[in-house]
């Protein structure tokens, strides 16, 4: 009736077997841990909800900004810079050094205008025809309009601005780049303030993520006593908390993924119409592969720090009386 | 297996709740602690299971020092001793088998090793049919079988229970101490603080009486070398 006890060795797991079971520990604790959250929904779907949400801002904001800068991309690359050639370069050697531009790296294409044809235009568009005439010789310079690749950001147009400007031929070479360096300080400090918002957002979900594990450690008072009691390690009773405060974190985030989509969508009609209206070629984007899986890591790395620092304060103060 | 040596236990308030404790428990040996409500019975037992420290004197669980052990071994040493307490202290949002199974558990054990060793440690207190139940369902006595079983299914060498049978009545009572006695002639050493004394007196076993935190009867041979 009896079972078999020696107060001998006994018969342990054996050092490979449990290693095994170690990791087959670690994923019931995972498995586990997600099934408390499934018996005790509402907390849960509370606490989620409010992580989700918090989360919402910081990523929402950034899908913004990612569109804003898209689009700024996209109107840097529709400036040109235009090259007033010295007076005494004939129209040959013009014509020449816009069709060598016009090859080079970064540069989409060039137009030449020759001097006489912008006299011409000139003439008829200012209504200084009459006194135009009067002038013994044509004031004005060949011109080359260079027009940067669609891909250049602003270093690549200033770079191709200087460079054109110390060619022999050019005398003035001029692009209208104060609005665009406005636009660029903007985005700039949006860029921060998403760092700043992200921060302050990230640090609001570790105090939520910890609170929730703190409660739940309350709430499981006993069993911790018990599993101490029966020879548990803290390492043991620690390991269900930090990852149901990995699930709170990832959960959070795949419903913040979720409403930024849900924002995209109610959007992004009036959006499509705007593109229209400015005739751009934009595309509208959300969130890349990458984006999401950052998101969901780095929501899911919140959840289990923020898990960790409620363990780290309240599971070791627990002990037998 | 323990041996106290002029053991003092102070609680924070001042409170002596064992002065001069001398006794020696040897491998695979039983005996009965007694005493009135307040004797200092549990501290004892507290000691042993690394749930207080002694004040003065030494402690020695398997000639390991109870007082100066470091913090992060005392699961490793509990894990040799198997525990059973008077309010079962069994979690309730789990089955039966999940109960018992908990001290395999908790040192990685396979499963198919542990639903043998746990089975069969039902099977031990009679409790085979229940696995699945939930312990709510379960009488008193049934209960306290499956905390029996728990403590056990690790195969320790020493089995320490506080008024097991506390709450239960005469036959159920002997059922339980009839378990304990059991274990112990299969070699595991017990450990068993009771006041149930006309259940001592008929299991004919070594007995100990703290009377207001002292040793006053100690049927247990005294301990070696100790000096007064
Ligand atoms: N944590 C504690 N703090 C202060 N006094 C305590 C504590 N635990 C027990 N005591 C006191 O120590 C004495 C012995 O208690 P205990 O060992 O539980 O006795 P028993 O188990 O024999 O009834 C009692 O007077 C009790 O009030
Ligand atoms: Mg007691």
């Amino acid at each position: 009736m009896v079972m078999a006890t020696s107060t001998t060795r006994r018969d342990r797991p054996e050092a490979a077997n449990r290693l095994l079971a170690y990791f087959i520990h670690h994923l019931q604790s995972l498995i586990f841990s997600l099934g408390k959250i499934y018996t005790a929904p509402t907390t849960t779907i509370m606490t989620v909800a409010v992580i989700g949400i918090t989360l919402s801002l910081p990523s929402g904001f950034y899908v913004f900004l990612k569109n804003i800068e898209a689009m700024s991309g996209d109107l840097s690359s529709s400036t040109q810079i235009s090259l007033y050639l010295d007076l005494n370069i004939n129209e040959t050697v013009a014509l020449k050094l816009s069709k060598k531009l016009a090859h080079q790296a970064n540069v989409q294409e060039t137009k030449f205008i020759s001097r006489d044809s912008a006299l011409l235009s000139f003439r008829q568009s200012s209504g200084f025809g009459k006194s135009i005439d009067t002038l013994s010789s044509n004031p004005l310079p060949h011109t080359i309009i260079v027009i940067p690749k669609r891909s250049s950001d602003r270093f690549v147009i200033k770079n191709l601005l200087n460079s054109l400007q110390s060619l022999a031929e050019v005398k003035l070479a001029k692009l209208d780049t104060e609005w665009l360096e406005r636009l660029f300080t903007i985005l700039e400090i949006a860029k921060r303030a998403v760092g700043i918002i992200t921060l302050l957002f990230a640090f609001a979900v570790l105090l939520i993520i910890g609170n929730t594990i703190r409660l739940d450690i309350q709430n499981r008072y006993q069993e911790i006593i018990v599993t101490k009691l029966i020879g548990a390690t803290n390492a043991f009773i620690r390991r269900p908390f930090l990852y149901g405060g990995l699930w709170y974190g990832l959960l959070g985030g795949i419903i913040s993924w979720l409403i930024v989509e849900l924002g995209y969508l109610a959007i992004s009609g009036p959006l499509e119409r705007l593109n229209l209206l400015y005739q751009s070629e934009l595309d509208l984007v959300t969130f890349s592969l990458q984006d999401f899986i950052i998101l969901l890591t780095s929501s899911a790395l919140l959840g289990l720090f923020g898990s960790w620092i409620a363990v780290a304060k309240h599971l070791n103060q627990i002990e037998p009386k | 297996m323990i041996e106290f040596k002029n053991v003092t236990k102070r609680y924070e308030g001042g409170f002596e709740a064992l002065r001069n404790v001398n006794m020696q428990l040897d491998d695979g040996e039983m005996a009965f602690l007694t005493g009135h409500s307040g004797a200092g019975k549990s501290t004892l037992l507290k000691i042993i299971a690394l749930i207080e420290k002694p004040t003065r004197g030494q402690a020695l669980l398997n000639r390991i020092n109870l007082k100066t052990i470091s913090k992060n071994k005392v699961p490793y040493i509990r894990r040799n001793i198997g525990i059973i307490f008077q309010d079962h202290q069994l979690l309730f949002d789990r089955t039966v088998f999940d109960n018992v199974a908990l001290p395999l558990t908790i040192q990685g054990y396979r499963y198919q090793e542990i639903a043998k060793r746990t089975r069969a440690a039902l099977d031990k207190v009679g409790l085979l049919g229940k696995e699945k139940a939930m312990p709510i369902t379960l009488s008193g006595g049934e209960q306290q079988r499956i905390g029996i079983a728990r403590a056990v299914v690790h195969k320790p060498m020493l089995l320490l229970a506080d008024e097991p049978t506390g709450n239960l009545d005469p036959a159920l009572s002997r059922e339980i101490m009839q378990i304990f006695v059991d274990f112990h002639q299969v070699g595991v050493s017990v450990l068993v603080a009771s006041h149930d004394l006309s259940l001592i007196n008929d299991l004919q076993k070594p007995v100990l009486t703290l009377n207001g935190g002292q040793m006053t009867h100690n049927d247990l041979q005294p301990i070696v070398g100790y000096q007064s």
